[in-house]
């Protein structure tokens, strides 16, 4: 299915050449961080280690599992600290 | 059946606190209280200047003291890379975290960690630490936010160019990082406004003055390490500790103490590294326990900022678009919250055009650590007050206003994503419906109103339970307590198995004896260590319920769990007499052998919390004292699994709040020296200077909890500051918009009018 996916632009910047916005084929969020790393070789680590994932406005650690829908937004923010 | 329509046995209840006893009558222990024999005291020398080269540092007649087993300096920790690692908001550079924990080639702050000692008494080492020569070239110093990024600043590192700058800037600065946040068409929207409101805010660094200074207890034998010590996460001061000494993480294991407060201080180590070094080099367990001084001086408080807010609003009371420039101390080390206060800023409103910039900036002060919804409110001073007299100048009710911009779901967020959860307008709503927030005034007195948005955290946690033969069982988490958990988790248990709370014993265990659980902080808890209990529970009904169709010689699939039973699912099973909990644990041997399992898990689908608060004030006008009369709190707390602990949390983050309102501040002298480092000069609200804070209770269960769980801890802390400015300005017609507002400069702004007009 085909999903939305927004990088914040600092993580564009530095990974993407400055573009934020991609449509990707996946199932779950283990298939976009793999369609991403083959697109731009290195940013799947990052995605994993560094950030937190926004589906559909649900926040979530960047695990493998979580599961997406069709036409899903997929946002990757900066991972949220503890106080 | 949904979160929002389930009827709970033990949810929602207000049992005894476990932890209540043994606190009050004093067993229970803290982390000065661990002893070993044979330990040895250590003690650190901290440095006198607020910025100096260090030319060199002589410890041969400290070493020589009769009684001093071991000294070190940074030399006796590894050095690491120079590299940014982890997510841009919380990016660690161990090059920078190792001179934190112990000064290299230059001190960046009073108080700053040089050389420690072990000896074998305290007096030893307070002597010995005097003996140990630092040759020191004082360099000029910087404290506030403004004038560390002056064009003529002294620098504390002369190679740090901007991050987030294209392009890069040719010249260092003080300023670490740029970061920018921004949707819509901003120039349109201000455009678009009847009213242009811009105001410039300034708030100071204050400490989380948690109660228990720092305190820990190392040993090293047979090539381990083990360490005894307070703090909010001891998986995270394994993993530190591990990276800080160069020990590999399974040769450390922590023990977790009773915690004497933390707020965020405690996510992070400064003495465990320094602790475990000394006892590895004297083959002796060695205590380093933090004075008061010590906390203040080289422990992370939080920013202080520099701020400048922008609204435009119609007469409607539309706001049409919003900017804010955040400028946060990072301290020493970059590593501020500002991207937090760029996030939060504006999240709790529905606004299309908006920017927000944060600079990260360093100066002479102990590193930033987190404190409370770190960053968040810092900002939410400065929007709130804004949003006040936004609403002023429309000549609207500040809770109509912002009822009138709330955000819902679907809200886009400037940080990308659209708000998946509700709330805030039910906080709102608590808050108008509130019979004090109508009720007259008197002379000098003010009411003054504000929100505050924080994201809550999930992520990693972990369970176990063990199920006893006589039907008790025993819940055992790596999440310190801090806010009550181990009752909540409990609780959950009882709920979740059918049994009662007094039989299961909650326990927060060390590094070996559960998986990994991230820290005791971002309010995630009782949400995702809430949720591996839950999961735990569930795999101990599975087996239970396999279990039972063993005993009745029936299909699996047969055998349901109801109310702490298991059931034979349907008449069509057979005339079975249910087996409780208890029935079932006793046969444990013979249904094939312990009962137990291990929940764990990445948690995700947390909500983020809303909180909307109003206070009454009466300001002295002889003496500029504020007298806080009302404190009302409204908090969407998802589902209160213990509502004691939850209006606890509440009350807190209140006080707190208050504290940072109206008194609480480093002040330094023209050296860079912190002259009010201990509690009496140091303001915090006491007993005597609040009311009782009434918290409101707003329940919006997360669906993506089988409870309905919402983090609770930290979003209180967002709005008092502002809801106390605003009062004040009603009250005197004086708008305060630097922290704190103490009396003599509120007295100073009543008698010369010098405070900016509403």
């Amino acid at each position: 299915m085909t999903v939305r996916v927004v990088l914040s632009t600092g993580t564009s910047i530095e990974h993407t050449g400055g573009q934020k916005e991609f449509e990707i084929e996946a199932r779950n969020l283990r298939g976009v961080i793999k369609a991403m790393e083959e697109r731009f070789p290195g940013i799947g680590e990052f995605l994993e280690e560094e950030t937190t994932v926004a589906i559909d406005g649900e926040l979530h650690e960047s695990a493998y599992f979580q599961p997406l829908r069709e036409n899903a937004e997929v946002y990757f923010l900066p991972k949220i600290e503890a106080g | 059946m949904s979160a929002a329509q389930q009827s709970f046995k033990w949810i929602g209840t207000r049992p005894v606190r476990p932890d209540g006893v043994p606190k009050v009558i004093g067993t229970a222990k803290y982390g000065a209280d661990y002893h070993l024999a044979g330990e040895l005291y250590g003690k650190i020398l901290r440095s006198p200047h607020a910025h100096a080269r260090i030319r060199s540092i002589d410890t041969s007649r400290a070493a020589a003291l009769p009684g001093v087993k071991a000294v070190m300096t940074g030399a006796d920790l590894p050095d690491h890379d120079f590299a940014y690692i982890g997510p841009e908001r919380l990016a660690v550079n161990f090059w920078h975290v190792t001179r934190n924990i112990m000064a290299r080639e230059k001190v960046l702050y009073e108080g700053h960690a040089v050389a420690a000692v072990a000896a074998t008494s305290p007096a030893i080492a307070k002597q010995a630490i005097e003996l140990i020569q630092v040759d020191y070239e004082v360099l000029p110093h910087v404290i506030d936010v403004d004038a560390a990024m002056a064009e003529d600043a002294p620098l504390l590192f002369d190679d740090m160019i901007t991050r987030g700058v294209e392009p890069a800037p040719s010249r260092p600065s003080n300023v670490s990082k740029r970061i920018q946040f921004e949707m819509g068409d901003l120039d349109a929207g201000f455009a678009a406004a009847d009213e242009v409101i811009e105001r410039h805010y300034k708030t100071k660094p204050i400490h989380q003055a948690y109660i228990e200074p720092q305190a820990c207890l190392a040993n090293w034998e047979k090539g381990k390490g083990e360490l005894w010590s307070s703090s909010q996460g001891h998986f995270a001061v394994r993993n530190l500790t591990a990276k800080l000494t160069g020990i590999t993480i399974g040769d450390i294991k922590v023990n977790p103490a009773e915690i004497g407060g933390g707020f965020g201080g405690k996510t992070v180590v400064y003495i465990e590294p320094v602790a475990l070094t000394l006892a590895k080099k004297t083959g002796r367990p060695v205590r380093i326990a933090m004075s008061r001084e010590e906390v203040f001086l080289a422990t992370g408080p939080t920013s202080g900022a520099s701020m400048t807010v922008k609204i435009g609003v119609k007469r409607d009371g539309t706001i049409t678009a919003a900017e804010a420039i955040l400028k946060y101390q990072a301290g020493a080390f970059p590593g501020s919250p500002v991207m937090n206060g760029c996030m939060c800023a504006f999240a709790p409103y529905a606004i299309p055009n908006q920017r927000t910039t944060g600079y990260d900036v360093v100066s002479n002060r102990p590193k930033a650590a987190a404190y409370r919804a770190p960053g968040s409110p810092i900002s939410a001073f400065a929007v709130e007050s804004t949003m006040d007299i936004a609403a002023k100048a429309i000549g609207m009710d500040p809770v109509d206003f912002r009822l009138k911009n709330a955000a819902t779901p679907g809200t886009q967020m400037v940080y990308g994503p659209k708000l998946a959860h509700g709330g805030y307008v039910e906080t709102l709503q608590a808050i108008k419906n509130h019979p004090g927030y109508k009720a007259p005034l008197g002379p000098n007195q003010g009411r003054g109103v504000a929100s505050g948005y924080w994201f809550n955290g999930a992520g990693d946690s972990a369970a176990t339970i063990t199920v006893n033969a006589d039907g008790t069982a025993a819940i055992s988490t790596g999440s310190p307590d801090i806010g009550g958990s181990r009752a909540s988790m409990a609780m959950m248990a009882a709920e979740t198995l059918g049994i009662d709370y007094d039989a299961i014993e909650s326990k927060v265990v060390d590094t070996e004896a559960v998986p990994y659980c991230h820290v005791t902080g971002g309010s995630r808890v009782t949400y995702a260590t809430g949720m591996a209990v839950i999961e735990a529970c569930k795999k101990v009904i599975d087996d239970m319920r396999r279990r039972a169709a063993m005993i009745w010689d029936v299909d699996v699939d047969a055998v349901v769990w109801e109310d702490g039973h298991a059931r034979p699912a349907s008449s069509n099973v057979g005339d079975l007499k249910p087996l409780s909990f208890k029935e079932i644990a006793s046969k444990f041997s013979a249904t094939g052998g312990p009962i137990g399992a291990t929940g764990t898990l990445n948690a995700g689908g947390q909500a983020p919390g809303f909180s909307t608060q109003f206070c009454d004030v009466e300001v002295d006008p002889e003496t500029g004292r504020v007298t806080v009369l009302r404190f009302v709190a409204a908090q969407d707390v998802g589902r209160a699994i213990h509502p004691s602990y939850v209006e606890g949390q509440i009350q807190g983050g209140v006080v707190q709040g208050i504290g940072w309102a109206l008194n609480e501040e480093y002040i330094y002298d023209d050296a860079g020296h912190m002259t009010n480092a201990g509690f009496l000069d140091y303001r915090v609200p006491v007993a005597s200077d609040v009311p009782m804070i009434e918290p409101v209770l707003v329940e919006v269960p997360n669906p993506n909890h089988p409870f309905g769980v919402k983090g609770v801890g930290e979003v209180n802390i967002c709005p008092p500051m502002a809801a106390i400015a605003n009062a004040v300005a009603n009250a005197t017609g004086r708008r305060m918009q630097d922290l704190p507002i103490s009396p003599p400069r509120l007295l100073e702004a009543i008698d010369e009018r010098s405070g900016t007009e509403l």
